[in-house]
């Protein structure tokens, strides 16, 4: 006899003492056939507690053989409180465990069976039907008999019992005779699957057949003489449900799957829509809605090929449906990796099957559709059901229900590529008056809830991993926002700072060198850079529409466009930027700029001049500084001078040289000049092109940027071409940092460099967006005029920045997210999180002088 | 290092030499004494029978300074002018170094030389000052000082010329040079603003100048600081005050108003007025300020003991976000928070008439604003009266029944 035992949860023995429970066991540990870490017995758990697996009662006075039955059950209630924590520990992992004991009482069995339902685990039971005369044969022989009366009564008790066992609710149940040795067949894990050459996961087709045709293709499936569509590469397809639907032709579709799925080249999983037409083929239920046309199909179906054609088909697909699983789990090397659920899984559901889970997959918490934030570990899982307009990446987790039948997308997520691939859906086939994905746009700008924001939050971004934004820093973001930010609907982007080298200079004069910046990008693998003239302005973000009904399509506010600052606050005041604006745009259309490149908007990350529109005050402020320190440095040098004291020779040399840098100081933002706020002064400096309609830029190189920024300086007077040059070899170090010294002399900040390339797609590493590198003598009034003094300069060379870097890939990092986001259509909501981390790591205190 | 500021003392005539026992700085030496990291310096330019000079001054630490800077992200606390001018910092560094004079208290031998009138010119700078020239001069006149200001672009120097004792002009410059600053002492601690008061004795209370020099040096001695800002704060608190009672008169008779929220509650006042109010049962007190919600806790708390009070919460929130605690209340009050509206989009108002829908809406805001959510009221199905008060108003938004 071959017994079938589930990959996981529990086996209970049943049996009195001597029925061979324990003989049965050892044999298939001596066979192999199970482990000794998947058996645990209550003998063995009563000598780990107590030292003592057996009592014997016999030729004991009554005193004692009563003292020791006490003892008895307390080493009894200790070994099996031990034992269940075992058990239950090995379920909730999803292992097998077989339990070694007589099991006679039902509060025994009933205790396991809680467990295994508790952990959504099978319970088999092995019940050891051996007849009395056998076991008191067997108790007789050997070394610790249990006694003739022990044994009879437990006999009894076991006859008492037996008859219950069937309604006790285990899964399955085995009946052992005196006569058999049986075997078992373990049985594998049926929701586990290969990843093989690559799943490609389809979300809710309802009914949508050509949709789905066109999506195969797309994905590299080709149909063959059999009309079986297959892939080259030996990929397979994992529909995650809702075949059917109110789409066109869900007949069709179910049985296309069901043909892929019997063909071994497809999987689909149990949802809700083929729960309900399961149970209405079953006629459990009389009506149906969910899918209007299936069963005209049925009819036709009927005069095509008759009615027993028919019955034999609603059966077929009834078992089918059925049967299709609450979820597969995909894996690779034996490592589980990616799950796909048709609306989704609590973690601990995960490779498990129960009536609980098959009901929560199909339709999903009822609660709430965010089951997904409850998902902690780096299981991807795929799902859909939930209508969302975009393919949602969250916490790991994917869904892909765009809506096909509504005439949104039917898509489909490749694995291991973690591509999104869609088809545009031909119409909205749904019928229904209320289009949900209408409903969803309409409601993508709705303001986002306080409630998930306010305690801080986690970001998961595509390229980054995840991002935590901290509590008490966007409590200070929250209120920047809701006092002094342009509207959150405008503020998609807030460019991330940029940090100087992560060290100082090598060379004795110097604190920042570009030489630290070119071994930076070549430590991390960047061959090319380029060096760009930092000019002196204040960075910010220029966001505009081609016309108001754009605008109000994307923002909801009728503004052509906005020019904000890097920390979301309007640049100028609000006349300048209509009249700005107004212009810039109009310099666009003319010159056919959104028509080009088919776009709604453009944003463009800009440096605006002159410096002092946002700093007249500071430079005033300098401007004195340099004054009364020229005046009392000159002051002190002639008194000192005049005395010819050779005491005071020490304080004439410190004084000379303080002089000087004074004077240094002094013409340093000179050259930066104070200019009237007019708008003739006004010069725009495109740094990068982040966005247009339905496109993100990042993974553009720094060359491009710099070539749409020329193409903007044609367009409008506004705009200026950037100075670049590029790095790619000694040569040209040398040549850049020649430059770099030059600018430095004229009234320039510095340089900032550059990787070509953003992200290093093979390695996938992040590294600094950019690296600024300031001139020898602007850091004076960073530092103060004295910086380069020896001391100070020794101080100063200690100075840490790995904060500045960390808050710099951060703010990067949920910017290119934030973005990501945006052009994708995603809500409100989903861009301000990014957009107010980014805030949050600007409230986050780092030496402002970095 | 860069170097503070510097004050010489110059004497002339019979007996100018005593000043250096005055000063208890041996003319043959230069000076250096570290003050809290900065370094205090002087040296004799002059030296004889009739004629002595002095100059103070200090070689700064410039990065102790900016280690104490307190606010952040600014450029304009890295650099900034304190190192370079005279200022109340400077005083308060020289100050140990000039101890004997300004105590006078010299070595016995010279004791008698304390109170003895020389021909002195004093001389300090740079100075930056918000100040008037003529406002200066009044400063020093009637000291008896001939006063000379010599302008160097922003800057000046300041030259007193005078008979006086080393210690009454010494006290004197040391108690006029924050005055000339008006800068926010927060170095400088109680002790010390003492210490300056004391400089004051004998001459300060004849100064024609008197009050002006005080609220300017001591303003932050308690005294003055309470005097000067309760007369501001007065004019303030009376219409925020106006408006609070305004507010709570109209809730008081608003019916039902079991449940209020006020939005931009700030530090609580108006909720807390709330609590008193007869007939409600719950307040939520929103906002987004951390400090400010503290403030608003605490001052619940302590009304907590009284009788009658039901103790406002505390939620978190502001017009740009949504939460959902806030839905279908009986009043909600919006006072004080709408003011530049072109910074807001109108997806504002439509949470609230469309999303919160309370019963009842009061809004206090500006006359332009008003027309604005007057006209989104009306869309949403609102009737609306409203108040004027001194260019503010206060709107009442009323939800119609059919639109419930």
């Amino acid at each position: 006899m071959k017994l079938q035992i589930p990959h996981t949860g529990i086996v209970l023995l049943i049996g009195p003492s001597n029925s061979g429970k324990s003989t049965f066991l050892k044999d298939l540990l001596m066979k192999k056939v199970i482990m000794t870490s998947e058996v645990v017995s209550s003998d063995d758990f009563r000598l780990m507690v107590s030292d003592i697996d057996f009592v014997e009662l016999k030729n004991r006075s009554k005193d004692e053989s009563d003292a020791l039955q006490d003892l008895y059950k307390r080493i009894s209630i200790e070994a099996f409180a031990l034992m269940d924590t075992v058990v239950e520990a090995r379920c909730r992992l999803n292992k097998l465990t077989f339990v070694d004991a007589t099991h006679l009482q039902h509060g025994d069995r009933k205790k396991y069976i809680d467990i295994a339902r508790r952990n959504h685990v099978p319970i088999v039971a092995i019940v050891m039907n051996i007849p009395e005369d056998i076991l008191l044969t067997r108790d007789s022989n050997r070394d610790q008999p249990r006694g003739i009366r022990r044994v009879k009564q437990q006999y009894l008790r076991f006859i008492k019992e037996r008859k219950s066992f069937k309604d006790e609710g285990f899964s399955l149940i085995y009946y052992i005779d005196e006569y058999e040795s049986p075997s078992i067949v373990r049985r594998k894990n049926p929701l586990e699957l290969n990843v093989g050459e690559g799943i490609d996961f389809i979300g809710d087709i309802n009914g949508c057949y050509n949709e789905m045709i066109l999506l195969l293709s797309k994905l590299g499936y080709r149909e063959n003489d059999m009309g079986l569509f297959i892939h080259l590469n030996g990929r397979k397809f994992v529909s995650i449900g809702n075949v059917i639907g109110s789409g066109p032709e869900s007949l069709k579709s179910i049985i296309f799957l069901k043909r892929h799925v019997d063909n071994n080249l497809a999987y689909m999983v149990d949802s809700s829509n083929g729960f309900e037409i399961a149970n209405w083929i079953n006629e459990e239920t009389k009506s149906m809605n969910i899918a209007p046309k299936l069963a005209s199909d049925f009819e036709s179906y009927k005069i095509e090929y008759g009615i027993e054609k028919l019955e034999e088909l609603k059966e077929e697909l009834k078992q089918f449906l059925f049967n299709s699983p609450s979820h597969y789990v995909f894996t690779e090397n034996g490592v589980q990796i990616a799950v796909g659920t048709h609306a989704g899984i609590k973690d601990h559901y995960i490779g498990k099957q129960s009536p609980r889970i098959s009901d929560f997959c199909r339709s999903g918490d009822n609660s709430s559709e965010e089951w997904y934030l409850e998902h902690k570990t780096n299981l991807l899982i795929v799902w859909g059901h939930y209508l969302k307009q975009h393919p949602l990446i969250e916490n790991n987790t994917v869904n892909i229900n765009q809506g096909a039948v509504y005439g949104g997308n039917l898509t489909a997520f490749r694995y291991p590529e973690r591509e999104v691939v869609s088809i545009k859906s031909a119409m909205n086939y749904s019928g229904e008056e209320k289009n949900p994905l209408i409903e969803l746009e309409s409601k993508r700008l709705v303001p986002p809830n306080i409630h998930k924001l306010i305690d801080g939050y986690r970001i998961q971004t595509e390229s980054f991993g995840s991002i935590l934004v901290y509590p008490d820093l966007v409590r200070h973001a929250i209120e920047t926002v809701s006092h002094s930010t342009i509207p959150i609907e405008q503020m998609v982007y807030i460019p991330p700072t940029t940090s100087p080298t992560p060290y100082t200079s090598k060379l004795d004069c110097y604190l920042e060198h570009p030489g630290e910046a070119f071994d930076y990008y070549r430590s991390n693998g960047v061959s090319t850079m380029i060096a760009m003239k930092k000019n002196m302005g204040s960075r910010g973000v220029l966001f505009l529409f081609k016309d108001i009904e754009s605008a109000v399509k994307y923002t909801g506010i009728e503004s052509l466009g906005i020019i904000y600052s890097s920390n979301g606050s309007r640049f100028f005041e609000e006349k300048v930027e209509r009249i700005l604006v107004s212009r810039i745009v109009s310099d666009l259309v003319e010159n056919n700029y959104f028509k080009k490149y088919e776009t709604d908007f453009v944003l463009i990350d800009v440096e605006i001049m002159p410096w002092n529109i946002k700093a007249k005050e500071q430079i005033s402020l300098y401007s004195n500084v340099s004054e009364s320190a020229i005046l009392d440095r000159s002051k002190l040098m002639e008194k000192m001078m005049f005395l010819k004291n050779p005491k005071l020779q020490g304080w004439i040399d410190e004084y000379n040289a303080m002089l000087e840098n004074a004077k240094k100081f002094k013409k340093v933002f000179q050259d930066y000049g104070v200019q009237d706020e007019e708008m003739g002064e006004i010069q725009i400096e495109s740094l990068y092109i982040i966005a247009h309609s339905g496109k993100a830029f990042f993974d553009k190189p720094q060359t491009w940027h710099i070539e749409m920024g020329r193409e903007l300086a044609s367009y409008s007077s506004l705009f200026i071409e950037t100075e670049f040059k590029l790095v790619n070899d000694v040569e040209s170090e040398t040549g850049v940092i020649e430059w770099w010294k030059e600018i430095a002399c004229n009234g320039f900040e510095g340089i900032v460099i550059k990787p070509d390339l953003y992200i290093n797609d093979s390695e996938l590493k992040i590294y600094q967006p950019a690296i600024k590198v300031r001139g020898r003598d602007f850091l004076r009034i960073v530092y103060g005029m004295d910086y380069l003094l020896p001391d100070n300069l020794k101080r100063l060379k200690k100075r840490k920045t790995s904060k500045k870097q960390k808050q710099a890939i951060n703010e990067f990092s949920l910017g290119v997210e934030g973005i990501r986001r945006f052009v994708a259509g995603e809500s409100l909501e989903r861009v301000h999180e990014c957009v107010l981390g980014v805030l949050a790591q600007q409230a986050d205190q780092v030496d402002p002088r970095l | 290092m860069i170097s503070y500021m510097q004050l010489s003392i110059k004497a002339t005539g019979e007996n100018a030499q005593v000043v250096s026992h005055l000063l208890a700085k041996n003319p043959n030496n230069i000076y250096e004494r570290n003050q809290k990291g900065h370094l205090v310096r002087m040296f004799y330019t002059k030296f004889s029978e009739t004629e002595i000079e002095a100059t103070i001054f200090v070689t700064p630490n410039t990065f102790e300074i900016i280690k104490t800077s307190s606010s952040k992200n600014q450029m304009t606390n890295y650099i900034n002018n304190r190192e370079f001018v005279v200022s109340s910092i400077f005083c308060t560094l020289v100050r140990p170094s000039l101890g004997t004079a300004l105590n006078g208290q010299p070595h016995e031998d010279y004791l008698c030389w304390v109170n003895y009138k020389f021909q002195f010119e004093f001389s300090f700078g740079p100075v930056v000052s918000d100040m008037s020239e003529d406002k200066i001069l009044e400063l020093f006149e009637p000291l008896a000082f001939q006063t000379e200001i010599m302008r160097h672009e922003t800057t000046m120097f300041i030259n007193l010329k005078g008979e006086t004792t080393l210690q009454i002009g010494l006290r004197q410059i040391f108690l006029l040079i924050p005055v000339l600053d008006n800068y926010k002492h927060y170095y400088i601690d109680k002790k010390e603003i003492e210490k300056v008061e004391r400089y004051g004795e004998g001459w300060l209370d004849k100064h024609p100048l008197r009050d002006f020099i005080l609220q300017r040096s001591l303003r932050f001695k308690e005294v003055f600081q309470n005097l000067e800002l309760r007369s501001k704060k007065e004019r303030r608190v009376s219409l925020e005050d106006f408006r609070h009672e305004k507010i709570v008169k109209l809730v008081s008779c608003i019916e039902p108003r079991n449940s209020i929220v006020d939005f931009g509650s700030k530090d609580g006042k108006l909720s807390l007025r709330l609590g008193f109010v007869k007939g409600i049962e719950e307040i939520l007190a929103v906002d987004t300020s951390q400090s400010l919600t503290l403030r608003a806790v605490k001052r619940f708390e302590k009304a907590a003991q009284k009788a009658d009070f039901i103790t406002p919460t505390s939620t978190w929130g502001s017009l740009v976000y949504f939460n959902e605690k806030l839905l279908n209340k009986d009043v909600m009050i919006i006072n004080e928070v709408i003011n530049n509206t072109e910074q807001r989009s109108p997806k504002v108002f439509e949470t609230i008439f469309n999303k919160y829908k309370p019963k009842m809406l009061i809004l206090t805001t500006n006359k332009i604003n008003y027309d604005w959510c007057r006209d989104l009221g009306v869309n949403y199905g609102y009737s609306n009266s409203s108040d004027e008060y001194e260019g503010e108003m206060i709107c009442i938004f009323s939800r119609n029944e059919e639109s419930v």
